[in-house]
């Protein structure tokens, strides 16, 4: 058996675990919720690998497409009894336009300057969803309007059950994409560009255009997840859905730490991160107040300083440390 | 009449402001020009000084502006124990690491303060907090200045004045400005850099610090308080433009002309997306600051 | 899994059943460490408050005023229906953020068995909550004045208070009459809140008031709830030249605007909307500068010391209206375990929309008792001007039941 083989029949062997594994477990529990919000991050965080693995982007505000993901379908939901499925669309649609809004001013700018202005954007975007209020619902935040028997079409179930399944579906699909990506024709120019982004330019390659691709996908998938969110939570408001600390530095965290740039990093940092937060707030409860907060800045502050210089496959290498097989640096695509 | 006195009073308020966020904002600076880090936990450390000098005040009596002095002192020393510790090791890391190094560092420090006191706001009361000055009294209104924030501004000079004499006329001030210009060069005339990046770190935090224990009178402490000023840091610093202490100063001021304005025009939650739009707009359009003095 | 080659599928295979591992632990680890298992017989009350962040204090004091009631009625022989069972408050930080209280009351939700929830003090924090305890059929009793939690058509929502239109219309009411009595006619008024649930639906009742009455609204801003910089506020409302100023906030903001006025010197009279501007806290703050400041008030403890003073007694302050208000939704959660004799959360749901509650604390409230109608609103509830005088808060309007002289310094 090859290793493509293997590694994608893992792959399939994963998702029927994945997809048999609540059917143990209460419906309304909270265990599976658990599930769900670490599907959810884990499709968050290969979102935001498009970019900051792949691109070599360090975007600090995909909270905004989160957000207009989450309130354009709620939005549309409240005042048309339009089905979250098209809101969801329209969200994405809105996403990618302001990606390429922001692009615009962001096209030439790197490292820091392009962290700073992606962070002032998110935070824009939080800005005007709490002043907004006629539209947003201001800080009060907003409701999905309930829907006792649910149904299909309006993305609303009695049971989370449902929800697991479309955060699972998700997830399968953000990788694909991110497979796809990372092993065609854009994660070859994409490789060029993050190796030196003038030699790039020199043999043709269209440098603008490929990071605006990627940027633009990552901004339509971070929106759909807004609204499969929103549908799961049935309530949010601007400091969370904008949160840079919530979702925009959790969503790089995850991939970080699971290995920035390979597909399997943001899964094995969000089923790291996610449990760990649930746990320590539960035990803690309310003495913990920022618990789980601090506890991602140190460990975000531990996992730079061990490797500083090769932030991506750390759990890589840990995991290649105790294989028989040897700790050979690993430079493959995989 | 109204109109000219609302004008003259927004612009005194705007420029006091102002005074302060340019101390607040020069350290931010300073870490940049000499170690090329953009350090995004920097307003946390405008918490810890606004702590500091609370602490000083509830236990000890003693007023924030001197309580300045003791915030300067102690995260001076914090300072350069991190730098020591967390920011040495990725001087020359790639960029990834090190925005997610000091994004990590905002984190723990922030949430690190929340379970250490809790999020309560606290504030001081003082005298000078509840008066001002009357600088002008018509039928049609009156030109004041509040006397806790003229205060704050005349410490804010102080500490500036301070650090631009430390910088241009100290030899260590030269030290760190060639450390800033060219390391290894430094390195070559038997400067030691990795002091010189010590002490710029801990002035740099020291300084921020310091403006963040002379606004007490009139801001809040509350171990969220530094996510306020983040985006005027960041917004004076790169009106300035990353790296340049003067530049810092006159972005400070803009910053708070530009708050103290909007005030005027806009409702009060939408103050500081006028200073997100800048921000943006500078970034893109002129990375170098809009006082374009040649980099540090 | 065969053997399989290659130290990638080898890692990649560690990698995945690490994942798996780690996942299946911590699905089964949480319920573990989360339950909070207590006796049998005992009856669950959950308990959400914002006991950490800016409404910290609000919450601790909510939270005593439940403890006490529920300390008494466990004292005197737990629920009597039920054979004497025991309340067990389990109590939980909401924290200040709403989808974090959301998530709070799932996680009670689904390792408590609580049979009714008190929360969340803060309307914002309360409207998320409800939306978790609405779907799952249990009773949320608040002292939340936001008319939004009342206005969605929920079944399991019961709020004690007079909503914030009413509260707010109030205000404006009984001021413009406290300053008729002192000889001022009313024609400007500021009004300036912060803006979430609460102050938003206050203002709108202060707004529709001053509408009604011919009174022009010189200043009308709403203000984010973190502010720490008043001084763009306390600047336009000198500018306006109101002669009344309608604040509506928190603590923070409540002396900030307070300290604010008087560097600029303005002493206009200030009727507060409640919250920040009637607790010790704020006149620790402020200390002679808080008197003479009025505030609208759901509850007041003058009302019936019989009952506030044992609040007094135990924590060393008086009944705020918070704490009196939940240790009301405490009596009548009471009262209605006793009729209900079952820990069902639906059997509580009839008791409490359809009983009458005037015995024990329930009593507290104006009217001495307390309803609940087809929304879940308590018609008895009717606001209260208080006015801080020597330290204390002295119930001041409407005349039957004032206690003591307004100062008026129109």
């Amino acid at each position: 058996m090859t290793t493509q083989r293997s590694l994608f029949a893992l792959a399939c062997a994963g998702v029927i675990v994945m997809a048999l594994l609540p059917l143990g477990l209460d419906p309304r529990g909270y265990e599976i919720r658990i599930l769900c919000i670490t599907l959810l991050f884990a499709s968050l965080g290969q979102a935001w690998n498009i970019v900051g693995g792949l691109a070599n982007q360090i975007s600090l505000g995909h909270a905004a497409y989160f957000g207009i993901g989450a309130y354009t379908s709620t939005i549309l939901l409240k005042l048309f009894a339009l089905s979250p499925w098209l809101g969801g669309m329209i969200g994405m649609a809105l996403a990618v336009a302001f990606a390429l809004l922001l692009s615009l001013p962001t096209a030439r700018l790197k490292g820091h300057y392009y962290a700073l202005a992606t962070l002032a954007a998110g935070e824009a975007m939080r800005v005007i969803a709490n002043s907004w209020a006629d539209v947003t619902g201001g800080p009060v935040g907003i409701s999905v309007p309930y829907l006792p028997d649910g149904s299909l079409w309006m993305m609303q179930f009695p049971t989370v059950l449902p929800n697991y399944y479309l955060f699972l579906a998700a997830l399968v699909v953000v990788c694909l994409i991110f497979w796809k990506i990372k092993t065609g024709a854009l994660g070859y120019r994409l490789r060029a560009i993050k190796e030196n982004e003038q030699a790039a330019e020199v043999i043709g390659v269209d440098t603008y255009r490929a990071k605006l691709i990627a940027a633009c996908v990552s901004a339509a998938i971070t929106a759909f997840l807004g609204t499969l969110y929103a549908q799961f939570q049935f309530f949010f408001d601007p400091d969370t859905i904008f949160g840079v600390a919530t979702i925009s530095v959790k969503m790089a965290l995850i991939a970080i730490l699971g290995g920035v740039g390979r597909l399997s990093g943001p899964l094995v940092g969000a089923a790291f991160i996610i449990p760990m937060e649930e746990i320590a707030n539960s035990y803690f409860g309310s003495s913990a107040a920022g618990l789980s907060q601090f506890a991602y800045g140190a460990i975000l502050v531990l996992v730079i300083l061990l490797n500083p210089h090769g932030l991506t496959a750390l759990f890589g290498q840990i995991s290649a440390r105790f294989t028989r097989k040897g700790a050979t640096r690993d430079r493959s695509i995989a | 009449m109204q109109n000219l006195l609302t004008l003259l009073q927004t612009t005194i308020d705007g420029i006091l402001i102002g005074g302060v966020y340019a101390v607040i904002s020069i350290g931010l600076s300073l870490v940049f020009g000499v170690m090329h880090i953009v350090n995004f936990a920097h307003a946390e450390f405008l918490m810890i000084g606004m702590f500091i000098a609370w602490f000083a005040w509830f236990y000890a009596g003693i007023d924030p502006m001197l309580g300045a002095f003791i915030a300067l002192a102690v995260t001076f020393l914090i300072g350069m124990v991190m730098q020591r510790t967390l920011i040495k090791p990725i001087l020359h890391a790639p960029q990834v690491s090190q925005i997610f190094l000091t994004v990590g560092l905002l984190f723990a420090l922030e949430n690190g303060a929340l379970l250490l006191f809790g999020a309560d706001y606290r504030s001081v009361s003082t005298s000078y907090q509840t008066e001002a000055l009357t600088l002008l009294s018509t039928e049609a209104g009156r030109l004041f200045v509040p006397l806790d924030k003229l205060y704050a501004f005349l410490m804010a000079l102080l500490s500036g004045g301070a650090l631009w004499y430390f910088l241009s006329r100290t030899r260590w001030g030269r030290a760190m400005r060639a450390t800033a210009q060219d390391p290894m060069a430094a390195r070559l005339m038997g400067i030691d850099t990795d002091r010189m990046y010590m002490i710029a770190f801990g002035l740099g935090v020291g300084t921020t610090a310091f403006g963040g224990a002379v606004i007490l009178p009139y801001i809040t402490a509350s171990p969220t308080v530094g996510s306020q000023f983040v985006v005027l840091m960041f917004t004076a610093v790169v009106l300035g433009g990353l790296g340049s202490v003067a530049g810092a100063v006159v972005g400070g001021i803009m910053v708070g002309l530009i708050q103290s304005f909007s005030a005027l025009f806009l409702p009060i939650q939408l103050m500081n997306l006028t200073l997100f739009v800048i921000f943006i707009l500078v970034l893109a359009f002129r990375p170098e600051g809009l006082v374009a003095r040649r980099r540090a | 899994m065969s053997k399989s080659s290659g130290t990638a599928a080898l890692r990649a295979t560690s990698l995945s059943r690490r994942t798996l591992l780690a996942s299946g632990a911590a699905a089964l680890a949480a319920p573990a460490l989360g339950g909070r298992a207590f006796g049998q017989d005992a009856v669950n009350v959950g308990v959400i408050m914002p006991l950490s962040g800016p409404n910290a204090q609000f919450g601790i004091n909510s939270r005593n005023g439940i403890q006490l009631v529920a300390d008494e009625i466990n004292a005197n022989g737990g629920i009597k229906s039920m054979g004497g069972a025991p309340i067990n408050l389990v109590i939980a930080d909401s924290t200040s953020n709403p989808t974090q209280a959301a998530t709070v009351a799932q996680r009670m939700m689904s390792q408590d068995n609580v049979v009714a929830v008190l929360g969340a003090f803060a309307s914002s924090l309360t409207l998320a909550i409800s939306e978790v305890t609405e779907r799952r059929g249990v009773p949320l009793l608040t002292m939340s004045f936001s008319d939004q939690i009342t206005d969605r058509g929920f079944r399991n929502v019961f709020q004690i208070v007079s909503v914030g239109s009413q509260i707010g219309a109030a205000t404006f009411d009984y001021t413009r009459a406290l300053a008729e009595q002192a000889g001022d006619t009313l024609e400007r008024i500021a009004i300036m809140y912060e803006d979430t649930a609460y102050g938003t639906s206050q203002s709108a009742g202060l707004r529709a008031a001053a509408a009604d009455a011919g009174i022009e609204v010189v200043m009308d801003e709403a203000y984010p709830l973190g502010i720490t910089d008043v001084s763009p506020l306390i600047n336009q409302l000198r500018r306006s030249d109101a002669q009344v100023v309608f604040p509506v906030s928190y603590l923070n903001d409540s002396l900030l605007i307070v300290r604010a006025m008087r560097q600029q010197g303005l002493d206009i009279p200030t009727v507060g909307g409640a919250a920040g501007y009637i607790i010790p806290d704020f006149r620790d703050g402020l200390g002679e500068l808080a008197d003479n400041v009025l505030s609208i008030s759901p509850a007041a403890y003058d009302q019936a010391p019989e009952y506030t003073e044992r609040f007094r007694e135990k924590y060393g302050y008086f009944m705020v209206h918070e704490a009196q208000e939940h240790a009301a939704c405490m009596g009548c959660l009471h009262s209605a375990l006793e009729t209900a004799g079952t820990a069902d959360p639906d059997a509580i749901r009839e008791r409490l929309q359809n009983d009458v509650f005037d015995e024990g604390w329930a009593t507290v409230m104006t009217g001495g008792k307390v309803e609940f109608d087809e929304k879940g609103r308590n018609p008895h509830a009717s606001p209260l001007m208080v006015q801080w005088q020597n330290g204390e808060l002295a119930t001041v309007y409407p005349k039957e039941l004032a206690k003591a002289e307004v100062v008026w310094n129109g």
